[in-house]
């Protein structure tokens, strides 16, 4: 039912002239990809270093909140153009992501970094309420940005996964693989 | 100098045997590459962000420079053996490729630039230097680190 829904959204961003447009313009879709790249240097790389500092290996002689609300805005900024690029890239080729296993992890890995750096945000918050940014980080905040550099490497490797066709719906792959990467005909096929 | 002799040793080192076997294995170093992308973006930004005074403006920039220093050569020592790697698969195809020496070119002035003229002048205070020549040495340094990554990405376009 979720699959079938899924390829019906894709299949209707297909439609779209510019989905097409960008799709097929070399130059368009290389500079799309690129920015997405660069952009990911300036969030990842921000997201890096704040994480690396609450899990005490970088900065250590400078309070943590500190690092953190420093950085914030010019990791918002690398984030802002880089799920604007992404989001391009995915209208691009809506049905072949839509069909891709990595694609589908990704997208569950950054629901649960989001969800992540929202818990994270708020404990920082907290953090700088009651005891002021001197404060080290809890084993909790620790564990949260154990977790975000765990979730966001995971967000960046099954994006890069997805240029591989290993699994994509016209491989000879199991009906339990067709259902989880959505290959919807593919399954009527095998039933 | 022609160092096609160089690329055609790489096509039938042992690295290429594996790099041309396991197409796992390529992709994992491929996605390792681009994570050790992503921390000497960060690396490179704040510390040149901190010289052009946007960003930690309450921390003292040699503090921020020293902290990042150990990050940027950590993320490119990783960057240089996983590169090393990837291009085995596809060697002579790189010689052949054009933007696969720009991005060769922009990594060295980028890795002289650094070791060369960036550290050896933040070694001094940073109150000592002029700030116009503080503000030069980050933009150039942004330029060249970003330069390098669109490039490599391009490699692949062409």
């Amino acid at each position: 039912m979720l699959n079938e829904w899924l390829l019906n959204f894709a299949r209707w961003l297909d439609s779209f002239a510019w989905s097409t447009a960008i799709h097929e313009s070399f130059y368009l879709y290389a500079w799309i990809e690129s920015t997405h790249v660069l952009a990911i240097m300036v969030f990842l790389g921000m997201l890096f270093i704040i994480d690396l500092r609450i899990l005490g290996f970088a900065f250590a002689q400078v309070p943590a909140a500190r690092i953190a609300e420093r950085l914030d805005k010019p990791m918002m900024i690398g984030f802002a153009v880089m799920v604007t690029t992404g989001l391009l890239l995915f209208f691009a080729i809506p049905v072949r992501s839509i069909q891709s296993i990595w694609f589908r992890i990704k997208v569950v890995l950054l629901i649960g970094a989001g969800i992540n750096a929202f818990l994270f945000r708020n404990k920082m918050k907290e953090v700088r309420r009651d005891g002021g940014e001197e404060v080290e980080p809890s084993k909790r905040l620790r564990l949260g940005a154990g977790t975000s550099l765990f979730l966001w490497m995971g967000v960046v490797m099954t994006g890069r996964a997805i240029a591989y066709d290993w699994f994509d719906c016209h491989k000879d792959l199991s009906y339990a693989m067709y259902w989880v990467a959505g290959c919807v005909d593919e399954m009527a096929l095998v039933e | 100098m022609d160092l096609l002799f160089i690329f055609e040793w790489l096509d039938t080192s042992f690295l290429a045997d594996m790099s041309k076997a396991y197409g796992g294995v390529f992709a994992v170093v491929q996605m390792v590459h681009l994570v050790s992308l992503a921390l000497l973006g960060g690396a490179v930004l704040i510390t040149d962000l901190r010289l052009l005074g946007l960003v930690l403006r309450d921390v003292p920039s040699e503090v921020v420079t020293s902290n990042m220093d150990r990050w940027f050569s950590l993320a490119l020592i990783i960057m240089a053996v996983s590169g090393v790697f990837m291009s085995s698969a596809v060697a002579i195809k790189l010689y052949y490729n054009e933007m696969f020496w720009a991005k060769m070119i922009g990594l060295s002035v980028g890795a002289l630039f650094v070791y060369f003229i960036k550290r050896p002048l933040l070694a001094h205070p940073h109150e000592t230097i002029n700030v116009w020549a503080l503000r030069s040495l980050a933009i150039s340094s942004i330029v060249i680190w970003f330069t390098v990554a669109a490039s490599g990405r391009w490699i692949g376009f062409s």
